[in-house]
């Protein structure tokens, strides 16, 4: 089995994560989507690292599940925030900044 | 070349020792009282309800708990490498990894001082 | 097993950085330690130390070139000027945050960002006379992310010092003391996209690593010298570059730049127009110039398209805009197009570089001063509501308050490139620089969107000498004294950078050099 399945895998896993961010309603279904993004990469990291036989692509993996982990607790705390006031995670709802 | 498995075989073997050995002694050494606790699903953790008690939605505590526990729990991705490389790292390694912890400590102790760690 | 050596570590080249960073995490402990009463005081005095701290350090590496930190970080001329001005700015931002002259509730952030917006303690602590303090250090840590950002070799520490800029910034413009709703608003819009972005570039390096097998500036330029077209490199640059892009607020990955800069806190805003757009600079340079230098033809179209989008799109759609804040910030993004204009002359291919580097360090410089300045003085207009941000708001402010009508004035006209001031320096030293390398279409479309965008500068001043002041219009507060020297510093810089800008740019010139 080649290891250029695996990258498809992650580019499909990729296109439908940032796909997801332009289309969902949601603000915390657009952050998981943001997170598949990320898992996506992470796939594509331990795939190069394979083959190129190097461990940095592994290590890298690691950095990108702490900072993911950063992400959520601030991004849930922001979201968490806007909620509790609207009563809405809609990012349709949160329309007072325009023109 | 088996032979470096001796040793967690001997682990295994301890381990269902131990296992049945405090299943089987504890209805005979330990006293009994009943009470109400003992009969819940669980011992701890939260009892189970029909109905959700405030409409369906979780407490805010839980959140800010998972939180927490995401951001410390993490952590330990740096502490497994380090400690399975730990005797070629040296003393450099575990000054580093003395840095890392006292930082995550410098969060630790921001979080118990603002009463994060507060349920109630 | 064998001992792994341990990375060469130069911890004075690294003394910025730890200055900085002690002094944010110092910043968290005073939080959780300190005496209620006076943590202001002690915050503001813990976060100017630290980062003119991290200033002092940096002034005194000048002239270093090394690679430390096992290659992870360069500590050479560019970084460290860049640095500095970050550092800088990052202080009399830090400033503009303690200013508790101008709010009638002293601050203007809000006591307790998680209580929900019109709940009945949020009346509360509407009145209540305490501070916020976390946001001191929150911007400490996204200042020493942004510093750590310039500094960067490898993409790794890129990403992460990416993050580490960004995360704090999400939260502090969501903790507007007034307008709560618009500025919670603001950081979830900031978040989302933010985090959106940083998808991308994350992508991008894993691409950029399997192509080359590293992710060290140095190593991906040795292989794009000899590896020609390669789809994936050209792929993953291309990420890399809307991933900073976005941090850097180019058209056309500005969406977020006039919603967030309008709801944050009017501080924070000055801010990140002005250190967050320094930092995402100094990484594009080095990205650009150290990893893909030999390699221009892939990233040349890429520059020179955006470069003319983020120009057009911002003097275009500054012209419509009816409140000062998102006028700022179509500023900013036509500003950030004419960085890029800098950027495409950088030269790295040929012997002895062009001149686009050192004038781009130049331009920074310049536009971060004027720009914070600027947004200095919305927090100086005032009616019941908070700040006038509104243009009819500021007719006939002259009247009102000649000195700060002067001094928006000033900064006004430094942003539309009036000689005289810096940003005329800079945008000739630019312009210049790119026209030696042959660009000259680019820097006559810069030229017309200059033009366009001077307009709407000239309007907000034509609107507040030459009209009739609105009954009932705004107050002029009077600023204490952290506003008052962030403004005389601000001011003072513009001018001079205008009239006698020759020392600085021989600093910039001389500093302009990558190791790695």
């Amino acid at each position: 089995m080649t290891l250029t399945w695996y990258l498809v895998l992650a580019a499909i896993l990729f296109t439908i994560g940032a796909a997801g961010v332009l289309v969902r309603r949601n603000a915390i279904v657009v952050f998981m989507c943001v997170e598949l993004m990320l898992n996506s990469v992470n796939l594509t990291l331990v795939t190069f690292a394979r083959a190129t036989g190097t461990l940095d692509g592994q290590v890298m993996a690691f950095f990108v599940m702490v900072v993911a982990a950063a992400e959520v607790v601030v991004g849930l705390a922001i979201i968490m925030s806007i909620y509790r006031t609207r009563r809405s995670a809609s990012v349709d709802d949160a329309n007072l900044l325009k023109y | 070349m088996f032979s470096m498995y001796v040793p967690i075989l001997g682990l295994f073997a301890l381990a269902a020792a131990f296992a049945v050995f405090s299943v089987a002694v504890a209805p005979f050494v330990g006293p009994r009282r009943h009470n109400r606790a003992k009969l819940a699903a669980y011992e701890c953790g939260i009892e189970p309800v029909d109905q959700p008690l405030t409409g369906g939605r979780f407490p805010v505590k839980y959140y800010l708990t998972a939180m927490l526990f995401i951001v410390f729990d993490i952590e330990i991705v740096f502490l497994y490498p380090w400690a399975v490389a730990n005797d070629a790292l040296g003393v450099f390694g575990l000054i580093e990894m003395v840095v890392f912890i006292g930082t995550v400590f410098i969060a630790y102790a921001y979080v118990w001082r603002r009463g994060g760690l507060e349920w109630d | 097993m064998g001992d792994i050596t341990a990375p060469d570590l130069s911890l004075a080249a690294l003394a910025p950085l730890l200055f900085v960073f002690g002094a944010a995490c110092v910043g968290v402990l005073v939080e959780a330690f300190g005496p209620r009463g006076n943590r202001q005081p002690v915050q503001l005095a813990v976060a100017l130390v630290g980062t003119l701290g991290g200033l002092v350090s940096v002034l005194l590496l000048a002239g270093r070139g090394e690679v430390t930190a096992g290659g992870a970080l360069a500590v050479d001329g560019a970084a460290l000027f860049l640095q500095a001005v970050i550092a800088g700015l990052g202080a009399l931002s830090i400033l503009l945050f303690a200013e508790r002259a101008l709010d009638p509730a002293r601050s203007a952030f809000v006591t307790s960002a998680a209580v929900p917006v019109g709940s009945p303690r949020d009346r509360e602590q509407a009145m209540s006379p305490r501070v916020q303090t976390e946001v001191y250090p929150l911007a400490t840590f996204a200042i020493g992310g942004m510093m750590l950002f310039a500094a960067s070799n490898d993409l790794l520490i890129m990403f992460v010092a990416l993050e580490v800029l960004s995360l704090p910034l999400y939260l502090i413009s969501g903790m507007a003391r007034r307008r709560r709703l618009l500025s919670q608003e603001a950081a979830v819009k900031y978040f989302l996209l933010g985090a959106f972005a940083s998808g991308f570039f994350l992508y991008g390096l894993a691409l950029v690593y399997g192509a080359t097998g590293s992710i060290r500036l140095s190593d991906v330029r040795a292989y794009a010298a000899v590896g020609g077209a390669d789809v994936l490199l050209v792929l993953g640059l291309a990420l890399l570059v809307v991933g900073l892009m976005f941090k850097a607020s180019v058209a056309p990955f500005h969406t977020w730049t006039p919603d967030v800069y309008q709801g944050a806190p009017t501080p924070v805003t000055a801010f990140m127009a002005a250190c967050t757009k320094v930092a995402a600079f100094a990484a594009v340079l080095r990205l650009l110039y150290v990893a893909f230098g030999t390699s221009e033809w892939t990233w040349r179209p890429l520059v020179y398209g955006i470069a003319i989008v983020s120009m057009v799109v911002g003097a275009v759609l500054g012209l419509t805009q009816t409140d000062l804040k998102r006028m700022l910030a179509y500023s900013s993004i036509a500003h950030a197009g004419f960085l890029l204009v800098g950027v495409i002359a950088l030269g790295a291919g040929s012997d002895g570089g062009g001149s686009g580097l050192s004038s781009t360090m130049f331009y920074l410089l310049a536009y971060g001063l004027t720009t914070l300045g600027a947004f200095a003085v919305l927090t100086l207009v005032r009616d019941g509501d908070g700040e006038a941000t509104h243009l009819s708001q500021w007719a006939g402010l002259a009247q009102r308050s000649p000195l700060t009508a002067a001094i928006m004035g000033i900064f006004l006209l430094a942003l539309a490139g009036i000689p005289l001031t810096s940003g005329f320096t800079g945008k000739f030293a630019v312009f210049r620089a790119a026209i030696e390398d042959g660009a000259w279409p680019l820097v006559l479309v810069a030229v017309l969107a200059s033009a366009v965008a001077a307009f709407f500068y000239v309007r907000v001043i034509v609107l507040m000498y030459f009209s009739a002041p609105a009954e009932e219009g705004p107050t002029v507060g009077v600023p204490g004294l952290p506003t008052t020297i962030a403004l005389a510093v601000t001011v003072t810089a513009t001018l001079v950078l205008g009239v006698a800008p020759g020392p600085v740019l021989d600093l910039a010139q001389r500093a302009a050099i990558f190791v790695g």
